[in-house]
């Protein structure tokens, strides 16, 4: 299937994106790795008038320290993050996530941003920035913004970017030697939208977790945050009982919606089975560390 | 696909049944809508341009209204085409019955959705279909919440004044009707013929608007990526 | 509505210079434009990998890349691989396993299969497995296809040999 006929252009800065996003609106499409947006134009699921190239800003790339953040450009690709050094010191849970995401040939092109703005509720970053409870840093006409993860995703593909805004990068705090991060996703096959998934990210001292982030993927219309079980775990020795009060609370706290492959009981098993899973692994973790 | 709700409005089951009714108030609701045209007298189609994530899928709909009681229940039968995108077909039921609290009163609106989509939406869709139906069946409730509410009472007040030979002749129309509560079986055959001719138009037309709605439902959930 | 662009590609080491409608994916130019007949077209939405090549050192889906896109870039296609004799072990092994029956899907696993032993050199079987599953093929079962990736891999490994950056 061929896109339908569109026009084209890469510009060589914000101000010329802004420009153009206000002319066009909603018939102008901002083209970055393109994993979705080429695959919806192949589909005629869409047909724009114009693509806004915007991989020539330089601005939008990096990695990097920023004070007691990791900030990553929007432009950044999912094999970029899977590759880092700082990822992998500073945010291990991008690490351990970024394998699930499809493939490598859709890993090399499609990036941060564009996963990010799109904010489908089965995608590894939308979560993880949520877990993590990074930021979203936004630009518009009128400037930049800031969004916390978790007030950015709002309903399914619905986020809090405003017509003529793009995601410039998001940034989430430098991972220290009393967090526990851990990912885990269920797919039919590795690779596909995943059924259920779960990023945690939790504070330790010694083998109290002071707080346990559970994030969790493709269960609701956006990364959900257990909360009423994340104030269950807060402060509390995650050993077995521990785990078992968890897991009854997501049976009661859950409440995912059904797809055509699979029930919701279906889901909120498969979302307690990922709880276990990490939780036991975080304790095992933090119990194997010397006092 | 089955989708199913249940509501209640901060408005009479007379005022529901009169917003319902207009195609004007149905056409504002429905997410992306951009017509809506009545065909003859079961008869409607809609257009309606749908946005779910990266999707623009401009669909056309036709509905086919049957068994309905007024203020109380209709049923239909939908089919609609994405065009390229594919289509979705299926059957809708509405229920209105009273639900009087301490605030006044309040309606409580039950849907029922089975549909089922074929072509590219329902093969790259079939993750979100549900999802994004109930996105949008929110996003139709909540702009109609607005539209029945006490709070624009003072703007619909005309227009239910000036609609007023619909709904009227509806409350002698059932015995049962006084009976009132949400337990009627949707199998009963209603006699809608004691309405006025424009009554019954105005009820077509709205009872067609929410099959328009269902058939948008169907063909957009399945048109998500 | 859509204007040509100016496209210049160096594609296999060679440049090209044409002038193509901003619609056009890469695998497309790359077929009709160049004749290079090697990349195949399987679902043109991103998930059977039959398409894959290799832009700026690294694979992509050619069905979800514009050939606008790769202005100034280097672009290789299996054709370009092969002469290059990068993989000329992995080819052979893929013979002797019988990793190929119609051959539609072996230019996209090769590609995959390059890219692989490039970044994954001590690899596990369950390691090729997982990286593999992006490229579909309705012949062999798979087996005789991660055979063939394994044995290059252990083969590499008993050489010392790199290849790549």
């Amino acid at each position: 299937m061929k896109s339908p006929q569109f026009d084209y252009c890469k510009p060589d800065s914000l101000e010329q994106v802004f420009s153009l996003l206000a002319q066009h609106g909603d018939d102008a499409r901002i083209l970055a790795g393109g994993q979705t947006l080429m695959a919806t134009l192949n589909m005629r699921l869409s047909e724009p008038a114009l693509l806004i190239d915007i991989t020539g800003l330089k601005a939008l790339g990096g990695i990097r320290v920023q004070g007691d953040r990791l900030y990553i450009g929007a432009l950044a690709t999912h094999t970029d993050i899977e590759n880092s050094a700082l990822v992998a010191q500073h945010a291990p849970l991008l690490a351990q996530a970024a394998p699930h995401i499809a493939h490598r040939a859709i890993r090399n092109s499609g990036t941060w941003g564009g996963s990010i703005a799109y904010g489908d509720p089965a995608a590894e970053w939308p979560c993880c920035l949520c877990a993590l409870d990074g930021t979203v840093q936004l630009q518009g006409p009128g400037g930049a913004r800031q969004v916390s993860a978790t007030d950015f995703f709002l309903d399914l593909y619905t986020t809090a970017l405003q017509p003529g805004e793009i995601v410039v990068g998001a940034d989430v705090p430098l991972d220290s030697a009393a967090d526990w991060v851990g990912f885990d996703e269920l797919a039919r096959r590795h690779g596909d939208y995943a059924v259920a998934g779960l990023a945690v990210a939790a504070r330790f001292q010694g083998t109290l977790a002071q707080r346990v982030n559970l994030c969790f993927l493709g269960i609701g219309q956006i990364p959900l945050r257990a909360r009423r079980t994340e104030a269950l775990l807060a402060g509390k020795t995650l050993d077995a009982g521990t785990i078992e009060i968890a897991v009854a609370s997501l049976k009661a706290e859950l409440d995912p919606l059904p797809d055509l492959t699979h029930r919701a009981d279906t889901k909120r098993h498969l979302a307690t089975v990922l709880a276990r899973r990490l939780l036991q692994a975080a304790h095992a973790s933090r119990s194997a560390i010397p006092a | 696909m089955e989708l199913t709700g249940d509501i209640v409005l901060a408005a009479a089951r007379a005022r529901v049944w009169a917003a319902l009714n207009d195609p004007q108030v149905l056409a504002a609701c429905i997410p992306g809508c951009e017509a809506v045209e009545v065909v003859g007298p079961l008869e409607k189609t809609a257009r309606v341009m749908v946005k779910v994530g990266p999707v623009r899928a401009r669909f056309a709909g036709r509905i086919l209204l049957a068994d309905v009681v007024e203020a109380e229940r209709c049923a239909m039968s939908f089919e609609g085409s994405g065009g390229a995108a594919g289509m979705a077909r299926g059957q809708s039921q509405v229920q209105l019955s009273d639900e009087d609290t301490p605030e006044g009163p309040h309606t409580r609106l039950r849907y029922t959705v089975q549909a089922s989509v074929a072509g590219k939406l329902g093969q790259v869709g079939g993750r979100m279909i549900d999802a994004a139906a109930k996105q949008m069946a929110d996003q139709f409730f909540g702009a109609f919440q607005a539209h029945v509410a006490p709070v624009a009472a003072p703007a619909a007040e005309p227009l239910a004044a000036a609609r007023s030979a619909a709904p009227e002749p509806i409350a002698p129309a059932q015995p049962a009707q006084a009976a009132a509560p949400s337990t009627q079986a949707l199998s009963a055959a209603p006699p809608p013929s004691s309405c006025a001719p424009a009554a019954t138009e105005w009820l077509r037309v709205k009872w067609f608007a929410l099959g328009a709605l269902a058939t948008a439902l169907g063909v957009w959930v399945g048109a998500r990526l | 509505m859509a204007s040509f662009h100016t496209l210049h590609v160096e594609v296999n080491g060679q440049p090209q210079k044409r002038s193509v409608q901003p619609r056009q994916h890469l695998v497309d130019f790359i077929r009709n434009e160049l004749g290079l007949k090697g990349s195949h077209l399987g679902c043109e939405h991103g998930v059977c990998g039959a398409c894959t090549v290799e832009v700026g050192g690294r694979i992509v889906r050619g069905c979800l890349t514009l050939a606008v896109q790769t202005q100034g870039c280097k672009v290789r296609t299996i054709e370009g691989l092969s002469e290059d004799g990068d993989v000329r072990d992995l080819q052979e092994a893929f013979i002797r396993n019988n990793a190929l029956q119609c051959g539609f899907c072996t230019p996209g696993m090769v590609m995959a299969a390059k890219e692989l032993l490039e970044a994954k050199p001590d690899a596990s079987r369950e390691e090729v497995r997982e990286w593999m599953s992006g490229n579909f093929c309705r012949c062999t079962g798979y087996h005789a296809i991660v055979d063939a990736i394994c044995e290059t891999l252990a083969e590499r490994a008993r050489k010392g040999q790199k290849v790549g950056a």
